[in-house]
C-alpha cells in the first residue's frame, strides 16, 4: 500500500511534497480501495477511474465517490480530509461478468441524498445507467452491441442536461444518447448530417426516436477522451491518431485542431475559464493549446512515460495583484474563499469578480497537473510570460494600471461584449500594442472564439470590461472573427492565413508533415515548461488526478485512491484519532466485512433483460 | 514439418501462455484461419504471410528474419539481390532465396522451412552452430554486418575487375575506403560524441556510426525516455577523467552522445538482459517500457538534417520468458495497416490494442514476461 510508507520499497515513493503554496500531504487513512485493501493485479485490465458527486446532504457529508477496479465497481461516502475512510461499508458494490467497467460519470444536476444517476461504460461497448443509492433502477444502452462493439473509453453527461449523455468508443466513434429513449432491436441506420475534415456526424434514421441520437466519427483510431468546455458549448476530443479536435458541440463545427509531437493523445482538459486546453499523450509531453488563437503555446516535459491524465487546479489558478512571480501565502486566502461545488466555474467567476470589483492590475497564473504511466505526479504553472511571450512583464503591469484606471468599472459599463466594444475604448492613452492582450485575459474565451452564437449569449458579460482597449486590439479581434466565419463556411479547421490553410488541407493525410505548421510547431518554436514538482507517488501507473477544494485525489492501477491534503488542510487531521485507534478501526472493519457484505451482483444477460423490461 | 533429426527443445518454449491465442499452437493448421481472419477483400495483393519452421531453438533467427522481411526497404533490396546473376552461395544468397521463396508462393499463407539459411548460418558462424538458445539482437547484428561485408566485398571485386579491364590502377586508395552498401543506407545512423573539457571549455566531438542503438531500460518508462537517458550528459571525473588535447592533461569533462544522422530504419535494442554480479548470470529485466506507434527523437544534435523525421513502428521482436538462455522469441509486424504475430510456424492477425501486452511488467517480482526486445521504426519520408 503506497499510503502507509516506511517499508523498504516504499522509500522511493513520496508521501508529501512542497510547492510555493505549502506542503501537500498524503493522508494514509483517507485511502480508498477495495475493502480488503489488497493491491489489484492490474496487468492487462482497464484503467482505474474515479468519479465524484456531491449529493447536497444536509449533514455536510455530501461527497460520494465511485471507482472501478478490474470487474468491480464501488460506491462510497467520500470523507475527504475530514475523516478516515471506512471501507467496510460501500454503499454499493457491483461485480460484472463478461465485461468490465471502464469509465463512469455522475449527473451533478440530478444528484440528491436519495438518488444519483451514474453512467458506467464497459469494455464490450455497453453503457449502464445505475443508481447506487436507490439500487433498484437500471437501464442498459447498446446492450446487444448493435451500436458499437468496441470498448467505451469515455462517458459523460452533456453539461446542463438531465437526460443527454455522450459515449466515446475505441472504434473512434462517439454517440449521443438520451436516457429516455431505447436503443431499438436492430442496428441503427445512419444519415449524414455534417461532414468536415476528418470527422462526420450522422443522425439515426428511424420512425420513432431512438438511440443513438447522433453518431460522431472523429479521426482515425480510438477516441481516447473528450471534455466539454466549462460553458458546455465546446467539445475537445483526443484520439489515437495524435489529434486534438475541438468542436462546437451544438452547431457541429470544427473549431480547431492540433497534432501531438508524435503518437496518440491520451487525455485532455480545459482551463477553468475555457481559454486553454491541455493534452497529454504518448510523446511523454503535456501540450498547452490556446482555444482563442488555435495554436500551441507551450509544451511541458517532465514525465518519463505516457501522460494518462491532465487536469487544471481551479483552486490554485491564481489571480495576482502584485508581482506575479511572488506567491507569498496568497493561496491561503483563496482557499478560504468559498466557491460553489461547481468547480469548473469557480476560477472564472473569481476572475471576473476580481476584475469588476477592484481596479487593481490583474495577472493570472494557471495551475495544472498531470499523472502518467511513469507513476509520477507533475504540477505545472502556466505563467504570464508563457501566455504572452512578447510582453515584458514590468511594462505590462504599469500599462495595465493606466488602462484600468481609465476604463470604467465593468459593472457600470455593462457593455455587451458582442458589440465590438468600441464604445469603451480609450484611444487617448498611448498604450503600446502588446498591452491589450494582457487586458483581454479575464475575458471568457468563448466570446473571443468568434462564434456568433456564443457572443450573443451574453453569459460571459458578467461585468467584465470586454474590449476595453485600443483600436489595434479591436482590429485584431475583428480580423479574427472574420477568419473564423470564413473557415467555418469552408468547413476547414481554423487557421490564421489562407496559405497555412492550404498547407493544412494538403497534408491532411500525412500527419508527419504537420511539423512546423500551426498544427504541430517544432520543439524549438514553443516554450518548453518544466514541472513545478515531479514526484513518484505510486508503484503502479497512475490513472486518476482530480483537484478538489481541500485536497488532490490520485489513483493508480492497483486500485488505491489517495487523498493529498492541500497546505493548511492537513491540520484538520490532527483532531483525528491516534494511529492505534485507526488500526483498531481497520481491524474491526475487516471483521465486520465478513458478515456484512452489501454486494450487488450483476450479470450480463438474463438479469439485465429483466431490468430492461422495467423501462 | 519438424525435422526429426533435430532436438525438439523448442517445444518447451511453446508452453508460454499467450492470452490472445484461441487455437492450440500446431504448425500450419491455422493458415486458412488467418486468411479468413483477414478476409478475402482485405487481403493485400502480392503479400504473403508465411511462418518459419523452428529447427530446434531457431526462434531467435525466425523472429529477426520476419521483422526484416517486413522492413520494406530491406526486403526489396534482398529480393533485387536475388534477381541479380547467380552467385556463389553465401548467407545473403540464402536469405535472398528464402525471401524470394516467400514472396513467390502461390498460396497467401503457409509455412516455409528456412533450412538452407539455417544450415548456412551454422556453417558460417560457430556461435550459431548448435541448438542453444541465441540472442536475437546478436543475430541481427551478425546478419546485418555479414550482409554489409558481402556487399562490400562484391563491390570491391567489381571495381577491381573494372580497373583491370581499363588498366587503371591509380586509384588504389579508394579500395581501402569503405563503400556504403544498401544495408548502411537503410540502417546506418550517426552518433556524435561530444566531450566538453570542464577546464578549458573546449568541445571535441567524435562521430560514430551505428546500425542499431542499444538503450538501457528503466521500470515504468517509455522508449522515448530511454532514448533521452541514452543521450544524457554524464560527467567524467575521478578515475574516468578525460585527456584533453588542449590542456594536455587529464581533466574533468562532460560527455554526451546525440544522434546526428537519423537512419531510414531505426532499430532499437532494449537492454533487457543484465549481468547480475551476485548470481554470476544474466537476468531479464521485464520492466514495462511503452513504445508508441509513432516516434520522433529528442536526443538529436542541432547541426544535422532530417532531425525531426517521423518514424512509424513496423516490427517488434518480442522476448518471452525469464532469461536470455531460455524462453522464446516471437515477432509482431505491421503490414498494410494491420498487425500480425509470427510465432515460428504460426501466423496470426492481432488487434493493435494487443500490442500493449508486449510492453513488459510493472511488477518486479515476475520476470517471465513477453516484452518488446528489438523495435524497428521506419522513417515516414
Amino acid at each position: 500500500m503506497a499510503a502507509e510508507g516506511g517499508g523498504k520499497e516504499m522509500n522511493e515513493i513520496k508521501t508529501q511534497f512542497t510547492t510555493r503554496e505549502g506542503l501537500y500531504k498524503l493522508l494514509s487513512h483517507s485511502e480508498y480501495s477495495r475493502p480488503n485493501r489488497v493491491p489489484f493485479n492490474s496487468q492487462g485490465s482497464n484503467p482505474v477511474r474515479v468519479s465524484f458527486v456531491n449529493v447536497n446532504d444536509q449533514s455536510g457529508n455530501g461527497d460520494r465517490l465511485c471507482f472501478n477496479v478490474g470487474r468491480e465497481l464501488y460506491f462510497y461516502i467520500y470523507k475527504g480530509v475530514r475523516k478516515a475512510a471506512d471501507l467496510s461499508k460501500p454503499i454499493d458494490k457491483r461485480i460484472y461478468k463478461g465485461t468490465q467497467p471502464t469509465c463512469h460519470d455522475f449527473n451533478h444536476l440530478t444528484a440528491t441524498a436519495e438518488s444519483v444517476s451514474l453512467l458506467v461504460g464497459f469494455s464490450a461497448g455497453q453503457v449502464q445507467l445505475i443508481d447506487p443509492i436507490k439500487k433498484e433502477t437500471s437501464k442498459l444502452f447498446n446492450e446487444e452491441r448493435l451500436i458499437d462493439k468496441s470498448r467505451v473509453t469515455c462517458v459523460k453527461w452533456v453539461p446542463g442536461s438531465e437526460s443527454l449523455f455522450l459515449v466515446a468508443h475505441s472504434s473512434g466513434n462517439m454517440y449521443l444518447y438520451n436516457v429516455e429513449h431505447t436503443c431499438g432491436t436492430t442496428a441503427p441506420h445512419y444519415q449524414l448530417l455534417k461532414q468536415g475534415e476528418s470527422f462526420a456526424v450522422h443522425t439515426c434514421k428511424s420512425k420513432s426516436t431512438r438511440n443513438p441520437l447522433l453518431k460522431w466519427t472523429v479521426g482515425e483510431g480510438a477516441l481516447n477522451e473528450f471534455a466539454f468546455s466549462p460553458d458546455g458549448k465546446f467539445l475537445a476530443c483526443v484520439s489515437q491518431d495524435g489529434f486534438l479536435r475541438v468542436f462546437n458541440f451544438d452547431s457541429v463545427e470544427l473549431h480547431g485542431t492540433m497534432k501531438s509531437y508524435f503518437g496518440g493523445l491520451l487525455c485532455v482538459c480545459w482551463s477553468p475559464d475555457g481559454k486553454y486546453i491541455v493534452t497529454g499523450g504518448e510523446d511523454d509531453l503535456v501540450t498547452v493549446w490556446s482555444f482563442v488563437d488555435c495554436r500551441v503555446i507551450a509544451r511541458g516535459h517532465g514525465h518519463k512515460s505516457w501522460v494518462s491524465v491532465v487536469a487544471f487546479d481551479p483552486y490554485t489558478t491564481s489571480v495576482e495583484e502584485s508581482d506575479p512571480m511572488e506567491f507569498s501565502g496568497s493561496d491561503e486566502d483563496f482557499q478560504d474563499l468559498h466557491f460553489g461545488r461547481d468547480r469548473a466555474n469557480s476560477t472564472q467567476s473569481r476572475l471576473s469578480k476580481r476584475n469588476s470589483t477592484d481596479s487593481r492590475p490583474v495577472s493570472v497564473t494557471y495551475r495544472f497537473g498531470s499523472v502518467g504511466q511513469d507513476t509520477q505526479l507533475c504540477l505545472w504553472d502556466l505563467t504570464e510570460d508563457i501566455l504572452f511571450p512578447h510582453q515584458p512583464l514590468s511594462r505590462a503591469r504599469t500599462h495595465t494600471n493606466v488602462m484600468n484606471a481609465t476604463s470604467p468599472p465593468a459593472g457600470s459599463g455593462g457593455a455587451n461584449p458582442g458589440s465590438n466594444g468600441n464604445s469603451i475604448t480609450t484611444p487617448g492613452n498611448s498604450v503600446p500594442p502588446p498591452l491589450p492582450r494582457s487586458n483581454s485575459l479575464p475575458h471568457s474565451a468563448v466570446s473571443n472564439a468568434g462564434s456568433k452564437s456564443s457572443v450573443m449569449d451574453g453569459a460571459i458579460a458578467s461585468g467584465v470590461s470586454k474590449f476595453a482597449t485600443l483600436s489595434l486590439h479591436d482590429r485584431k479581434e475583428r480580423h479574427h472573427e472574420k477568419d473564423h466565419k470564413r473557415n467555418h463556411s469552408m468547413g476547414h479547421i481554423s487557421s490564421k492565413s489562407s496559405d497555412k490553410l492550404n498547407l493544412v488541407t494538403k497534408t491532411k493525410t500525412d500527419p508527419a508533415k504537420t511539423l512546423g505548421t500551426p498544427l504541430c510547431p517544432r520543439m524549438e518554436d514553443v516554450p518548453l515548461l518544466e514541472p513545478l514538482i515531479c514526484k513518484k507517488i505510486a508503484h503502479e501507473r497512475l490513472t486518476v488526478l482530480i483537484f478538489l477544494e481541500d485536497c488532490i485525489v490520485t489513483a493508480c492501477q492497483e486500485g488505491f485512491i489517495c487523498t493529498w491534503a492541500r497546505p493548511g488542510k492537513v491540520e484538520l487531521q490532527k483532531q483525528l484519532k491516534t494511529k492505534e485507534q485507526q488500526q483498531q478501526e481497520k481491524n474491526q472493519s475487516r471483521k465486520t466485512l465478513k458478515t456484512n457484505k452489501p454486494i450487488n451482483r450483476v450479470k450480463w444477460g438474463l438479469d439485465m433483460h429483466n431490468k430492461l423490461s422495467l423501462n | 514439418m519438424w525435422c526429426p533429426s533435430m532436438p525438439c527443445a523448442g517445444n518447451a518454449t511453446h508452453t508460454i501462455q499467450l492470452p490472445w491465442r484461441t487455437e492450440p499452437a500446431s504448425g500450419g493448421t491455422n493458415a486458412s484461419a488467418l486468411e479468413k481472419d483477414i478476409g478475402p477483400e482485405q487481403f493485400p495483393i502480392n503479400e504473403h504471410y508465411f511462418g518459419l519452421v523452428n529447427f530446434g531453438n531457431t526462434c531467435y533467427c525466425n523472429s529477426v528474419l520476419q521483422a526484416l522481411y517486413f522492413c520494406r526497404p530491406f526486403r526489396e533490396n534482398v529480393l533485387s539481390y536475388k534477381a541479380q546473376q547467380k552467385k556463389k552461395e553465401n548467407l545473403l544468397t540464402c536469405l535472398a532465396d528464402l525471401f524470394h521463396s516467400i514472396a513467390t508462393q502461390k498460396k497467401k499463407v503457409g509455412v516455409i522451412p528456412p533450412k538452407k539459411f539455417i544450415s548456412r548460418l551454422r556453417k558460417e558462424n560457430d556461435l550459431f552452430d548448435n541448438y542453444m538458445q541465441q540472442d536475437a539482437h546478436e543475430f541481427l547484428n551478425y546478419l546485418l554486418n555479414t550482409i554489409a561485408d558481402i556487399l562490400q566485398e562484391e563491390k570491391k571485386q567489381e571495381k577491381q575487375n573494372g580497373k583491370l579491364k581499363n588498366g587503371n590502377m591509380n586509384e588504389a586508395e579508394e579500395n581501402n575506403k569503405q563503400e556504403l552498401t544498401w544495408v548502411h543506407e537503410i540502417f546506418q545512423g550517426t552518433l556524435t560524441n561530444e566531450t566538453r573539457c570542464l577546464n578549458c571549455e573546449t568541445v571535441s566531438s567524435k562521430d560514430e556510426d551505428f546500425l542499431d542503438l542499444s538503450v538501457d531500460v528503466e521500470q515504468n518508462t517509455s522508449i522515448t525516455h530511454c532514448l533521452r537517458d541514452f543521450s544524457n550528459t554524464e560527467t567524467l571525473c575521478s578515475e574516468q577523467k578525460y585527456y584533453c588535447e588542449t590542456c594536455c592533461s587529464k581533466q574533468e569533462a562532460q560527455k554526451r552522445m546525440r544522434v546526428k544522422k537519423l537512419p531510414m530504419i531505426l532499430a532499437l535494442h532494449l537492454k533487457r538482459f543484465k549481468y547480475m554480479e551476485q548470481l554470476h548470470r544474466y537476468t531479464k529485466l521485464s520492466y514495462r517500457v511503452v513504445f508508441p506507434l509513432e516516434l520522433r527523437l529528442f536526443n538529436t544534435s542541432g547541426d544535422a538534417v532530417n532531425l525531426d523525421r517521423m518514424y512509424d513502428l513496423v516490427a517488434v521482436v518480442v522476448h518471452c520468458g525469464s532469461g536470455p538462455n531460455r524462453g522464446h522469441y516471437i515477432t509482431i509486424v505491421k503490414s498494410h495497416g494491420f498487425w500480425l504475430l509470427f510465432d515460428d510456424d504460426i501466423v496470426e492477425k492481432i488487434d493493435a490494442q494487443a500490442i500493449e501486452e508486449f510492453y513488459g511488467l510493472t511488477s518486479d517480482i515476475s520476470k517471465n514476461s513477453e516484452s518488446g526486445y528489438i523495435l524497428f521504426y521506419q522513417s515516414r519520408e
